[in-house]
């Protein structure tokens, strides 16, 4: 048995391409839903779903102002999965669409199985110290979906495009813009990351990091307050339950102390190395290999012996 | 400016205890604010101070969480001039909808407010998503992830959003819920003399939460399976310690 109808809504092609390929199996029909013209529907065909439909966005529109006319459009089926991205943009839509089809969101899902003719959600609670497995109780169930939890799948392109009907609503007024300037970062993608904690005592200290993750060739991270309270690394460099999770071949934690919190976001990293100067750090019991030792004598060794 | 901050009391997680079987134990955990929600509640405070405005905390959830004077002194200690309680044993409360209809009814009975301030998202269940059903069900403007908040003149507010890679600035109309991301500030610790004050502050109980079934089914709720990790720990940072992970590294990662 198979879940009759999908939809799945992305505000990102890479994601709803991922989307796609890994619900395609578990449903009978898959609508792809994304926002811009034709030129964005055309290239989002990709994805291969059953069909696809386009909102085309003025100059100042927002994806969530559609919310109605998809509500309208999920609402023919009598009853369906609605898949987003996990994008903060898609969170509020989520939740404006939940409340139009009268049920909740889960967001976050990190996995998705399908059980004899229904989708099974797992997510975390409790930050991490438990997972969850979950089904919905109402004829339509809206998730968002983590990154990474399908393997790509290339499918046959979509030929069934089409303008979504209705027309969105005025929504709120956007007076300003601008394009974050941070450096990207793809953590979610990269093979090798370090890691780094409370330990570092200034953010000057970061170059000596970025030094080494330039010898490894590795992608720099952090833990939740390097991001936020010290702001030392863009908010999109944290790793955890409520941030980014990686699934590198190796890491290299370095003064982090292990919350549960951030062991859910490291831990499918094939092999975990971490330094840190505190025997009892919870992070020890998470580790493959660690060295009990200042950061600031291994970090500048290391970059000499492997340079 | 009437800003009414809604809050959710959650067991610390840092108390739950796993048993042998993965589930869960509670029983030991003490009940705290929501991490997050503190974020929202800075934000209230600051702009009631801004505005010569009032604030009012919400909160919605079982007699065991909100039953407890200690807990109730803790939320007003952080700048709501009063406390309003949906107190509701019949339900858990584990999914958004359920709490945004609570939450939505009480802002009805409330009825006169000009913004609703919610955290990020609760630090149990962390679903991100009750503001803005909040929002949606009372037919009003929303944003998650606001990182400013200004006054802008009558009715109007200038609210700074900020997405993975740009940031937005908007103007939204009165009354709206608006979800801050925990970046916005950092929460300050009530002084002692807000301590001594949040006794003395009213709290009134709205009465029970307006009917909601749930909308999820929970089939299992177990701690995630422990990773067999080698644990290899050397104790040092000389030498041999620094060679001992270089030759690591080599055989297994480079």
């Amino acid at each position: 048995m198979s879940i009759q109808s999908v939809f799945v809504i992305s505000d990102d092609l890479g994601a709803l391409n991922e989307l796609c390929g890994g619900v395609k199996a578990m449903a009978d029909k898959v609508t792809a839903i994304v926002f811009g013209g034709r030129d964005t529907a055309d290239e989002a065909a990709a994805c291969g779903a059953d069909k696809l439909l386009y909102c085309p966005l003025d100059e100042n529109g927002a994806p969530e102002n559609y919310a109605g006319p998809i509500a309208e459009e999920i609402k023919k089926t009598g009853g369906a999965a609605v898949l987003f991205n996990n994008s903060i943009r898609s969170r509020c839509l989520a939740g404006m669409l939940g409340v139009l089809l009268d049920t909740c969101v889960l967001t976050s899902v990190n996995e998705l199985t399908e059980q004899d003719g229904e989708l099974i959600y797992r997510r975390m609670v409790y930050g991490g110290t438990a997972q969850r497995h979950e089904r919905f109780a109402k004829p339509y169930g809206v998730a968002t979906l983590s990154g990474g939890i399908f393997e790509p799948v290339t499918l046959p392109a979509t030929t069934d495009i089409a303008p979504i009907e209705g027309a969105p609503a005025a929504g709120i007024k956007r007076i300003a813009r601008t394009e974050k300037k941070e450096g990207g970062t793809n953590l979610v993608a990269a093979k090798r990351v370090l890691d780094v904690g409370r330990g570092l005592a200034a953010q000057e200290d970061l170059e000596m990091i970025r030094a080494l993750a330039k010898v490894i060739g590795a992608e720099v991270g952090c833990s939740r307050p390097v991001a936020e309270n010290n702001k030392w690394l863009p908010k999109a460099n944290y790793m955890g339950i409520t941030g980014v999770q990686v699934k590198p071949d190796f890491i290299i934690t370095l003064g982090v102390s292990g919350q549960v919190q951030h062991i859910g976001g490291i831990n499918k990293s094939k092999v975990i190395i971490s330094v840190n100067k505190d025997k009892a750090a919870p992070i020890f019991k998470n580790c493959d290999f660690g060295l009990v030792g200042d950061i600031y004598k291994i970090v500048p060794a290391l970059i000499e012996k492997l340079s | 400016m009437k800003i009414i901050v809604c809050c959710k009391i959650v067991p610390n997680e840092e108390e739950i205890t796993v048993q042998g079987d993965r589930k869960l134990d509670l029983s030991a955990a003490s009940w705290k604010i929501g991490q997050y929600d503190l974020n929202a509640l800075e934000s209230g405070k600051q702009l009631a101070a801004a505005t010569g405005g009032t604030m009012t905390a919400l909160s919605v959830g079982g007699p065991s969480a909100l039953d407890a004077s200690k807990i109730r002194k803790d939320v007003l200690s952080r700048g709501p001039d009063d406390l309003k309680l949906v107190i509701d044993g019949t339900r858990d409360f584990s999914d958004s909808l359920q709490t945004a209809k609570a939450l939505a009814g009480a802002l009805k009975t409330i009825g006169d407010y000009d913004v609703v301030l919610c955290g990020m998202g609760s630090s149990d269940l962390y679903l991100q998503e009750v503001g803005i059903q909040t929002g949606a069900l009372l037919g009003l403007p929303v944003l998650n992830n606001v990182t400013d908040i200004q006054p802008a003149g009558d009715g109007l507010l200038r609210v700074e959003r900020t997405l993975e890679n740009e940031v937005e600035v908007m103007e939204v109309t009165l009354p709206a819920v608006l979800s801050v991301s925990s970046e916005i500030n950092i929460p300050s610790v009530p002084a002692m003399r807000e301590i001594m004050k949040a006794g003395k502050k009213p709290v009134e109980v709205l009465g029970e939460a307006d009917g909601a079934d749930a909308n999820l089914t929970t089939l299992s709720e177990l701690a995630p399976e422990q990773q067999d990790r080698r644990q290899h720990i050397i104790e040092g940072d000389g030498e041999e310690a620094v060679e001992a992970l270089v030759q690591f590294l080599k055989k297994e990662c480079l």
